[in-house]
């Protein structure tokens, strides 16, 4: 019954949020302009060559990917509450955890939706062998997972930071150091897929610990920060 | 070999010293601004009594 | 009296003021004390330091940097420690002087730290021809002080009041969790290189301990004096702070 209540509310405040970002479209194209982009300069930063673009690579393309998601985690916080809809929320007898965990989904997706279109165009531009066997279907749950622990962590701390004057500067410098673990562990997974070698850690492994870690502790501190 | 130990032990302890009263100065504008308030408090509650 | 009532805390005037005047008589003395005690402290490590330990044999007079980067590098993250500590317990009981113990262990944690990364860097350079290496120690010592600046600015963002502070709380409550996390990741990543040596001393001679002993116990009460004026810092800002809002 409890349960029942808690995913329904869960479901209904993520539905409200889809509908939203369906509604305003920018967020989602500039995150993914954005992306590619960062892609574009990288190409001009390091002058990629065949032979060091499979080490060189996993990297650009996890800088994108990080850059995009905070950019974006900033968009949608900070449009809700400008509006006043997440103070509006919190007046609702809706379990907090509930509600952390519906804006989670809705950045997690958000982000995993620009992610999965930006990997063929990053796998295009870069001529990466990610087209044969199963090199693609295994590099998409990596790429989510590690969307997923940057977005527990950036979630609950761009809540904390929209209240801020300096939103758009505070996110990133707080989110960043905390997120390092699953940055080396979701790059060093990428590059293993494209160049494997032995002895190394178990990294998709660890990257679901950290996951876990970020999403477990986050999810219990979002009730204070939103506490009136 | 030397000239680091010598810049190390400069840069701590400028750092620590410039910390010191930079803690000192603060302290001080507190203290004062506390004086400011209390007596602008006390000027507010002899109003209202009158 | 209605100044009672808009207090935040439904502390009346006089209570308010009779505090100030206590901490103002009681403080001050621990101060001098502390003041005294690290002075004498603080004055015989560096006697120690410079004239009664032997020269390390493979480092020369550069390892002497040692014995002041150990004691800086402990205290700046025993100071993130009890900002976690304080945190978690304000998220338990919101009582303010929580709140300004974790505000002073920020401040005075990121001077410690900075001189910690200053004076490690002055001394790798010597002993392993680079400024900076990305080892797993300095890597999550690095984290750190980026998680303490990030504390610093967010609460001087958010301004005085409870929201500010729970939100240090949970700042400083994830940090906590991250840094072993991070150094644990780094030291996994590095692993398979051949990552430069942090320890290269072995066995140090007993003078040597003995300074660093020394040393530690004198840095640790610089800390704490520090923090006691810290502390004093933010006390009196809030509550010159709440009689402010009280008049206004």
């Amino acid at each position: 019954m409890m349960a029942r209540l808690f995913f329904s509310q869960l479901w209904a405040v993520l539905w409200k949020d889809i509908r939203y970002e369906l509604r305003s479209k920018q967020t989602w194209i500039g995150m993914g302009m954005f992306a590619l982009l960062v892609l574009v300069i990288f190409n001009f930063t390091f002058d990629l060559h065949a032979s060091t673009v499979t080490s060189i690579a996993p990297g650009a393309l996890w800088v994108a990917f990080i850059f995009a998601s905070l950019l974006g985690l900033g968009r949608t916080v900070a449009a809700e509450r400008e509006q006043g809809m997440l103070d509006r929320l919190l007046l609702t007898p809706v379990d907090r955890k509930a509600i952390y965990l519906a804006k989670l989904l809705g950045n997690l997706l958000f982000i995993g939706v620009v992610e999965i279109i930006a990997l063929p165009v990053f796998a295009i531009l870069f001529n990466l062998p990610i087209w044969q066997g199963t090199t693609l279907l295994a590099l998409i749950p990596i790429v989510l997972l590690g969307a997923l622990g940057i977005a527990a962590v950036g979630t609950l701390f761009s809540v904390m930071a929209a209240t801020t004057q300096a939103k758009e500067l505070l996110l990133p410098i707080l989110v960043f150091p905390l997120v390092v673990p699953v940055v080396i562990s979701a790059v060093r997974a990428t590059t293993l897929l494209l160049v494997p070698s032995v002895n190394e850690p178990p990294w998709v492994g660890l990257l679901i610990a950290f996951d876990v870690i970020f999403l477990s502790v986050s999810t219990l501190l979002f009730q204070y920060i939103v506490e009136e | 070999m030397q000239t680091y130990l010598i810049i190390a032990y400069i840069v701590a302890w400028l750092a620590i010293c410039l910390y010191l009263a930079v803690l000192a100065m603060r302290l001080r504008g507190v203290r004062t601004e506390l004086a400011a308030v209390e007596e602008l408090v006390r000027e507010y509650q002899q109003e209202k009594e009158d | 009296m209605a100044l009672a009532n808009q207090l935040p805390d439904a502390k009346g005037q006089p209570v308010q003021r009779r505090q100030s005047a206590q901490g103002q008589s009681r403080w001050p003395l621990v101060s001098l004390i502390l003041g005294g005690l690290t002075a004498i402290t603080l004055s015989l490590s560096l006697w120690m330091i410079f004239f009664y330990t032997p020269v390390d044999a493979l480092q020369g007079v550069t390892q002497r940097i040692f014995y002041f980067h150990v004691p800086t590098a402990w205290v700046g993250m025993l100071s993130f420690i009890i900002l976690a500590v304080c945190g978690i317990i304000y998220l338990f009981k919101a009582d303010e002087r929580l709140d300004w113990l974790a505000r002073a262990a920020a401040e005075v944690g990121v001077v410690f730290l900075t001189i910690t990364l200053i004076l490690g860097s002055l001394w790798g350079k010597p002993i392993w021809g680079a400024w900076w290496v990305w080892d797993a120690r300095l890597t999550a010592t690095l984290i750190l002080w980026f998680m303490y600046v990030g504390y610093i600015m967010l609460r001087s963002y958010m301004g005085p009041g409870s929201e500010g502070a729970r939100a240090g709380a949970v700042i400083g409550i994830i940090g906590a969790i991250d840094v072993p996390i991070i150094y644990l990741s780094v030291n996994w990543w590095r692993g398979q290189h051949p990552a430069a040596q942090l320890n290269p001393k072995g066995d140090l001679p007993p003078q040597a301990v003995i300074t660093l002993l020394v040393a530690l116990v004198a840095i640790t009460l610089l800390y704490a004096f520090m923090m006691v004026q810290a502390y004093q810092l933010q006390r009196l800002q809030a509550l010159a702070q709440q009689l402010r809002a009280s008049v206004e």
